[in-house]
This record gives structure tokens, sequence and C-alpha cells, in this order.
């Protein structure tokens, strides 16, 4: 039976902190390398370390993994190498979730490009961490504690399943801090495009079966409203 | 006598230890000597609008008569400013005050007898080294009104002119960069001089007993020198001999090296200084400057933030070693020093106070060792600077920590962070993205509660966000410095509190105003 797991191209400082982040998500995390001698630098870690090759046809890894629920991140040193990667991956899986790193803008553009499903680009987000962190202290502060830090407050994506708890009210309308103790970000229709809780559109559109909300709130109240209004 | 020194010596101290006296002193001092006092560019500008009018009154009055109010303004008015101006630079250019307590102190340590000679001497040498400076003869001269009622020496009153360059930096640059070659230049002027002296006696000799030619004298002579060698030959005064037309060939040879030297002396002089008037330039740039942020380094992420730092509307100064880093620093139109980050002497340089005029100094060198020394040279001098640094290799981090590091940015721990969050709440995790992206109308803003504002707003309730259509996501307050994610309606605002908010930036920004404008009618 096939395994759904991580499979990080990039023996590096990069590929280490992804695996180390999402080892809690995947079963399987594989750490693939263009240069063996690496490996051996590094005896203990609890990831499968692979060899791999730009020519590879990838045959391997489809009959192991499976590739629609597993995800791939892209994140060779060597720019030019992990473009001519994800367009190899690309090319071999469809549909499969592909993360891309790059170092400036001109090689997100290309990684796009070469089928990347979402590219990081290394120096941008480093830089925005910077510059929010002296414009905005508090505010990059908070964002940080609930999107990366275990604290009781989080942000969490609910899917609304029960609409008759919402029915023939708009999203502007309703009180949700008091009413639910949770502050509802936005809104993300089911074609993906994304509503700010009191743009106009919101104020003129009923929410509908298969909306997410993107809310904020203490770990129980997100439960207790996670139950109500029958999210997953 | 003893009695009269007691008394003089009481009387220093008194002027000494009296704020009244020292604050009027130090006022005077800031507004005539202190580049850096915010006022002194506007008593320059007055002063040189003076001298100005005085100059065009005079041009006026060459073809026309004036009117006898501007005629008593330019003799007098200006004139007795002028010489208020001077006599103040006479006082502050030295303290009395300080010679006696010196004397003083120097007699009692010594037990001797209170030298009121030495007193006097010294006062007088010091009064007289400035009165006798250039700049200070040409003040002395400007105000002499009596030019003005005499007509051939009322010329003088250019004099007024020569006092700009007290109150334009540009011309004091100018002064200095001369200066530099004044070696060179005294050498081009003996060599000119001789030229001109020699050529001169010679073609009198040759010249002066011919009748064809028009040089009887010697200052004709010395005229025909001049003309020649600075090769503009105006040709009303000619050599005519072929004797004197020899001379005249060898003067014009010499005009045209002494013409060439000059000007490769100018260039050369400004080249050289070229460098040092811009450093000198962003010195002061960053002197006004109060919020500033200073990236040691300029490297990948540090010019990505620069860049972002200058779009967020903070002033940014990069300091780096190294010449290309330099020029690539500039090449982005940004103020950087060609210094070494991590010597106390480029901050001593710098000449601001860091902890309240610097904003963040970013270690942004893509090297731990360079960051860390960075970090211990700005600790060294300064004990409350915020210090954010770059974290390149993981292995350092407890030493980055060590040398007093307050943010340390590693980045491979971001991109860690991101591709948990994608894989765990894409959507969400998304959402927030583009809420934060700078294309979006969308933003988060953190607003300051100030005291007009808490006389206003007095709770949470009260905010009436939501008539804006703005989200309050809490409050961070100021005393308990902790912050209190979707606060009940009852929750007290105070001064100094900062609440955190997110909608459409217009939104955002009437709310702002409405916060300070709430309870007006």
């Amino acid at each position: 039976m096939k395994s759904t797991g991580a499979l990080i191209f990039g023996f590096n400082e990069y590929g280490m902190e992804i695996a180390k982040n999402i080892q809690n998500k995947y079963k399987d995390v594989t750490l693939f390398n263009l240069d063996k001698s690496d490996f051996m630098i590094i005896q203990d870690v609890d990831y499968t370390l692979r060899m791999f090759d730009l020519s590879d046809d990838w045959d391997d890894i489809e009959e192991e993994f499976d590739m629609d629920k597993s995800i791939i991140f892209c994140a060779i040193r060597d720019e030019a190498k992990n473009i001519f990667l994800t367009i190899s991956l690309r090319s071999y899986f469809k549909d499969a979730t592909i993360i891309s790193l790059a170092n400036n803008q001109e090689n997100v553009n290309k990684l796009k490009m070469a089928g990347a499903t979402k590219v990081i680009p290394i120096v941008e987000t480093t830089a925005d961490i910077i510059t929010n962190m002296l414009k905005k202290p508090i505010a990059t502060e908070i964002l940080h504690k609930i999107l990366y830090e275990d604290s009781s407050l989080k942000i969490a994506q609910i899917k609304i399943t029960n609409i008759e708890y919402f029915k023939d009210k708009f999203p502007a309308e309703i009180d949700w801090s008091n009413k639910y103790g949770v502050l509802v970000l936005s809104i993300v229709h089911k074609d993906m495009s994304k509503e700010f809780i009191y743009s106009s559109i919101s104020k003129h559109t009923y929410l509908v079966e298969g909306d997410i909300l993107v809310v904020v709130g203490y770990d129980a109240d997100l439960q207790e409203f996670k139950k109500k209004i029958g999210g997953c | 006598m003893k009695k009269f020194n007691r008394y003089l010596v009481d009387f220093a101290y008194f002027i000494k230890t009296s704020e009244s006296y020292q604050r009027k002193r130090r006022f005077f001092y800031n507004i005539l000597e202190n580049d850096d006092y915010k006022y002194k560019k506007y008593f320059d500008v007055v002063m040189i609008i003076l001298i100005f009018s005085s100059v065009s009154i005079l041009i006026y009055e060459v073809k026309k008569d004036v009117h006898e109010y501007l005629d008593i303004f330019n003799s007098y008015v200006i004139s007795i400013i002028f010489l208020i101006e001077y006599l103040i630079r006479l006082w502050i250019t030295s303290s009395v005050t300080k010679v006696i307590i010196h004397q003083d102190e120097y007699s009692d340590l010594l037990d001797r007898e209170f030298s009121l000679w030495y007193v006097v001497k010294r006062v007088l040498t010091d009064k007289l080294e400035y009165i006798l400076s250039v700049k200070a003869i040409i003040d002395l001269l400007a105000i002499m009104p009596f030019f003005h009622e005499l007509r051939l020496l009322r010329i003088f009153i250019l004099f007024r002119v020569f006092k700009i360059f007290r109150y334009a930096k540009s011309f004091q640059t100018f002064s200095s960069v001369l200066i530099n070659k004044k070696f060179e230049f005294f050498t081009l002027a003996m060599f000119a001089s001789i030229v001109v002296f020699v050529s001169s006696v010679l073609i009198y000799v040759m010249e002066a007993n011919d009748p064809k030619s028009n040089i009887d004298s010697l200052y004709e002579a010395f005229y025909w020198s001049i003309v020649t060698i600075s090769t503009v030959g105006y040709g009303d005064v000619v050599a005519v001999s072929y004797e004197g037309r020899f001379v005249a060939m060898v003067v014009i040879l010499s005009g045209i090296a002494v013409m060439a030297f000059t000007t490769s002396l100018f260039v050369s002089a400004f080249t050289e200084k070229l460098e040092e008037i811009k450093e000198n330039k962003t010195i002061l740039d960053v002197s006004k400057t109060k919020n500033i942020c200073i990236i040691c380094g300029y490297e990948n992420i540090a010019k990505e933030v620069a860049k972002k730092l200058i779009h967020a509307k903070f002033d940014v100064l990069v300091l780096d070693n190294d010449k290309q880093r330099v020029e690539n620093a500039k090449k982005d139109s940004l103020m950087v020093l060609e210094y070494n980050p991590g010597s106390i002497d480029s901050y001593k340089k710098l000449n601001i106070d860091l902890s309240t005029r610097v904003k963040a100094i970013l270690c942004l060198r893509e090297d731990d060792v360079e960051n860390v020394y960075t970090a211990l040279t700005v600790r060294s001098i300064n004990k409350d600077v915020h210090i954010m640094s770059l974290l390149i290799n993981k292995i350092n981090e407890k030493k980055l920590l060590h040398s007093g590091i307050n943010e340390i940015l590693y980045d491979k721990q971001f991109i860690g962070l991101i591709a948990q969050e994608f894989v765990g709440r894409p959507v969400a995790f998304e959402a927030i993205n583009e809420l934060g992206s700078e294309s979006s109308a969308i933003k988060m803003k953190e607003i300051t509660i100030t005291e007009r504002i808490a006389s206003n707003v007095c709770t949470v309730k009260e905010l009436e966000n939501l008539n804006y259509r703005v989200l309050l996501l809490g409050i961070h307050k100021k005393k308990s410095k902790r912050f209190y994610f979707n606060p009940i309606p009852d929750t007290l605002l105070e001064s100094g509190d900062i609440i955190l908010v997110m909608g459409n930036f217009v939104f955002i920004k009437e709310f702002a105003k409405s916060l300070t404008h709430k309870g007006k009618i």
C-alpha cells in the first residue's frame, strides 16, 4: 500500500528545518540529496535519507507514495537545479503539491512557471519579517504567536457544514466576538476567493455551505465554535 | 586690591552658577555657531537677506537716489544689527569667568596670590585672537557706516558680501577644499609672481624708451604682464620690439602652464575631498533623523530589508567597510557610509545618541562571526539600543544571544514554520498572508492611545470600530505589557495602550482620525 509522506529534496539547513516542523503531520518524512557524502556527516536523524539524481524518472517514488496526498518540498540551494527539479517533478506528477524555495523574485517567477504550487521566497520572507518587527512590533508578535507558536491563541480554518445556523444572515452582521468569543478574519468561498469579514461583499452576501471561515480565538472557544456550526 | 580680586572671583562664580546667564549664553552660541541647532538656519537666512538687501541698495544708488529711509536702513539699521552680532560673537568666543575661576583655583592650589594681570592678559589674548581673525575683520569692516558717508569708500560696503562666508556652508566647504592644497597653490603663486615680476621689469626695460610702445611706466608693464600671463590678452597694451615680443612669448607659454596647473589643482582638490564632503553631508543628514535604522552589512537580505524599510518611511543608514557593497548601496540611493560596523570609531563619528535616536541596529551580514563582532561593539558603547541580527548557522545561536542581541532572526526557522503552517492550515495561512501583503487593501495596524484619545474614548465599547468596518483584534496594555485578545466592551483604555486593528486601510485611517476627534462638536 502506498504511503502518504513528505518528500524533501535538499539535505541542508532549510530541508532539515522543514522536516523538523512537519514531521508531526506526516508518517513518513524522506530527505533526498544529490550528494551521498552529506549523509555521512549526519548519523542521527529521524528521517529517511535517500539519494536522487536529476535524471531520475521518479517511478520508484510513484510506486512508494500516494502522490495526491503527499507533499513535495524542493529546497536545493543551487537555484538552477531547484528549478530543474521542480519542472521534472511537475511533468511527472500533475496533481502533486510542490512547494519550492527561491532566493529572489526572479526565481519565484521561474519556479511558478516550472509548476510549483507555492514558492517561498527566502530573502523576501526574512526581510518582510524584519521590517514588520520594526514597523508593527505588537502585531508581528501576536501574529507570530497565533501562527507559529504553541500558544492558547490560535488561528483555524473552519468549513461550514451546517448552514442552518447562519441562514438569512450576512456575515458582517453577526456579532462573532460576543456570541462565540472568536474573531472571524475572512471568508474563503468555494472558488477559493477570499473576503475580509467587513468587506462590502460580506455585507451583502449570505454564507453558504462549504464556505471556510478563517477564525482566531482561544483553543476552547474555537472547539466550541466548530461544534456549533458543524465545522470540520 | 585684594578686596577687588575677591569681588571679581565671587562675581565670576556667581556668573558661572547663574542658570539664566548660562542659558542666554548657550542660546547665542547655538544660534551663531552650532550647525546642529535647528533655529540657526533661520538666523543665517535672515543675515543673508540683510546682506543682499544692503548690496542691492548700494547698486541701486550708483545711478539713482535712494529714499532717505532706505539710506538710513542701509547705513544704520543693518550696521547696528551687524554690530550687535559682532559684539555677541566677541562675547561668546571665550569665557572671561572661566579664566578668572581657573586662575583662582590655580592660585589656591599653589597657595599663591591671585594674579589679576594674568587674567587681563589671558582675556585680552583670547579676545584679540578673535578680533584679528579674518572673519572678525570682515565683520568689523562690514559694520562701519562711515564707508557709506564717504563716497569713495562706499564700495567697501561690499565687505558685507564676504560675511556670506559665515552663513553659507558651501563656501566653507569650498575654502576647506582649497586649504588642503595650500602648499601647491603657494608654489603656483610663487612661480606666477616671479614670472610676472621678471617679465614686468624686462618689458619695461625693453619697451619704455620705444616711442611706438604704449608701455611707459612700470605699472603699465605690470598690467601687461598680468593680462598676458592670465591668457586674457586684451590687446590694449602690446609689446612692439623684437625683444619685448620674445618676453611676451615666454610669458604666454608660462601663462598656459599656470592656467593648466591651476585647473588641475582645483580638480584634484575637489576629487580628493569629494568623498569626505559626501561623508560629512551623510553624517549631517543622519544627525537630523530621529528614528533611524542602521543596517550593518549590505548583502542580499539587507538589500531587501533596506528597500522595505524605506517603503515603510523609515530612515535607513547603511554601514559597511566593503567598497563593492557600499557602491551597491549607493546605487540603491541609500544613505551609506564606508565605515566598519565593528569599530567603535564608526559610531563615534556619527555623533548621535544610539539609545534615543536609533530605532534599531540590524546586523545583517550573512556571517555569524561578523554579526557577533558588530553586536558586541555596539553593546560595548550602548546598553539600551535595540539590536537585531541574522543567524546563519544554528550552532552559533547562543553566541549571538550572549553578545547582547535582542532579536535573532533565523531565516531557515522561518521557512520551516511557514512550511508547517502551509501543511497544517493552508487556507488560513494563505488568507492571513494575503491580508498582510503589500498589494492587499486590508491591513493590520497598531494605533497608540494618546492622552487625547484617552480623554475622548474611555472603554473599548466607545471605540465604535464596527461602524468603520474595522475589526479590533486586541489591546496591548502598557502597564501590564500584556496583549488582551478580543477584549470585553468594558475594558478601559489608557494612554500608552496600543490597539491592534484590521480592516481596509482607508477605513482604518478614518477610524484613527475619529478617535482623536471624538467628543468634539
